[in-house]
């Protein structure tokens, strides 16, 4: 068993879903608040690592944050190296790669709170933000949770933008998935049987929380 | 009995099929738009909540002037072309059909007003009279009778109940300017109505705040003595007291009990 893979491993899906969490809740809120092109734009390209091979996802990553663009020598400027082959890329591309299953159950939850409801806490002198913290995420409550595990769940799984963006370094971007690829290329089929039971457990008890809560969402409405 | 404030009521807009051109006044402690359905009464409350984007000009023009900020100048929504936020109109409001918060307890649901203003900026010196947020919500839970439910969250509600809850909530808003009731008695029987209706109008003089209510209950708007406008297709056929503008149903009513 390979426990800096498995350290990384959790610490990257942590890290992202925590990031993409922070950074899919106003974005939802902006797609489910209304019905302009530009919202069915941005929910398109949200949705785009979905349907993507991953390896196309990491090649753009791969090019995009490197010396080839404004952005990559931004990026390079500011950190003092590339963030290729590093945490922090893994880090973003994770975070790309995610962003589907953070933003589609927000925007669900969000654009079926029922509008009276909303308007009658503005009316009683709720403001945006109060009416945000006060009713609109209680009664998403149950998404959240939906969010963050399905996003933790699918970082871990995640082995194709990893291997493009962050290489194969041990203890830097080497991830449980990509330890089981080299165990198998290795031929040590123990260590890389033990290191998919891992995942595939890992990956059932995240799925477990999410449609073990199905009930209670019943009971809440 | 703190001084009524007297409104006008401005509205040209159209909303959906419906034109709307009113100028009505408030010159009563308790008005009662009373239509058919479809004239647009509900339409005429939330306009003047704000909620309606093809009407945000609802012209409101208040002789009160304002206790906020040093008092003195008339409050910015007062001029009849400012859009102003729903949350600052300072409205207390049962919309049709008991809209209440579900993920809240009873008590939650009529607390709701006065925790979303806790808070130094909505802190006025008539505090004194109307009672701080707490008294207010005990007041309200005494008036609808709500004792029993307050633990209960709305999903366990019967119709009557909740619209009872959503009345408290309304009447547990501190410092209501105008107090708006879209159809309030929705759900509950005519005895409590009956018992219910002299409490409510009690309750609005202590707070200091015109009612606006919306029915098309002929007995509520005669019981209530109520300044009564009759609305059709989004036009005033008339104004007066109940007694005068609705003595053609009265007439009907009472033949009928002949």
């Amino acid at each position: 068993m390979d426990f800096a893979a498995l350290e990384l491993t959790l610490r990257l899906a942590s890290l992202t879903t925590l990031l993409l969490l922070l950074l899919a809740t106003p974005l939802a809120v902006w797609i489910a608040s209304g019905r302009g092109a530009a919202r069915r734009v941005a929910q398109a390209a949200v949705a785009l690592p979905l349907v993507l091979p991953p390896t196309v996802l990491g090649f753009y990553l791969l090019v995009g944050l490197g010396p080839a663009t404004a952005l990559g020598r931004t990026l390079i400027a500011l950190l003092g190296h590339p963030v290729a082959f590093t945490f922090s890329g893994l880090l973003i591309g994770s975070m790309i790669y995610s962003l589907p299953f953070a933003v589609q159950p927000l925007v669900v939850a969000f654009s079926s709170i029922d509008r009276p409801t909303v308007e009658v806490a503005q009316v009683l002198g709720a403001g945006p933000w109060t009416v945000f913290r006060r009713v609109t995420l209680p009664l998403s409550r149950a998404s959240f949770i939906t969010a963050a595990v399905l996003c933790f769940a699918h970082t871990v799984g995640e082995f194709g933008v990893v291997l493009m963006v962050g290489g194969d370094i041990p203890g830097v971007t080497r991830t449980l998935s990509i330890a089981i690829f080299d165990q198998v290329q290795e031929l040590r089929y123990t260590d890389a049987n033990l290191t998919a039971a891992a995942l595939a457990g890992l990956s059932f008890l995240a799925l477990l929380v999410v449609y073990g809560r199905g009930n209670r969402r019943a009971e809440l409405a | 009995m703190p001084q009524l404030p007297r409104f006008r009521l401005r509205l040209n807009a159209r909303v959906g099929a419906l034109l709307l051109d009113l100028d009505l006044a408030l010159i009563s402690r308790w008005t009662v738009i009373f239509g058919p359905s479809g004239s647009g009464k509900s339409t005429i409350l939330r306009a003047v909540c704000g909620l309606v984007p093809q009407a945000p000009r609802v012209g409101i023009l208040s002789r009160r002037l304002a206790h906020r900020k040093g008092g003195g100048a008339p409050e910015e929504w007062d001029q009849p072309h400012h859009r102003m936020a729903p949350h600052l109109r300072g409205l207390a409001y049962a919309p049709q059909g008991a809209v209440l918060f579900p993920h809240m307890s009873v008590r939650e649901n009529i607390s709701f007003p006065s925790a979303v203003r806790r808070g130094a900026a909505f802190q006025q010196p008539s505090d004194r009279q109307t009672g701080s947020g707490a008294e207010l919500v005990e007041e309200a839970i005494r008036c609808f009778q709500l004792e029993a439910l307050l633990g209960r969250r709305p999903g366990d509600l019967s119709g009557g109940e909740s619209q009872r809850v959503s009345l408290a909530r309304a009447f547990a808003v501190p410092h209501p300017r105008l107090i708006l009731l879209d159809e309030p008695f929705t759900g509950i029987d005519r005895a409590l109505r009956d018992a219910l209706l002299p409490r409510m109008q009690q309750r609005a003089a202590q707070l200091g705040a015109p009612v606006l209510s919306v029915t098309h209950d002929v007995e509520e708007a005669l019981m209530l003595g109520a300044e009564v406008i009759r609305l059709e297709q989004g036009r005033i056929l008339d104004q007066g007291p109940a007694s005068r503008v609705l003595a053609e149903e009265r007439a009907r009513m009472l033949q009928m009990l002949l």
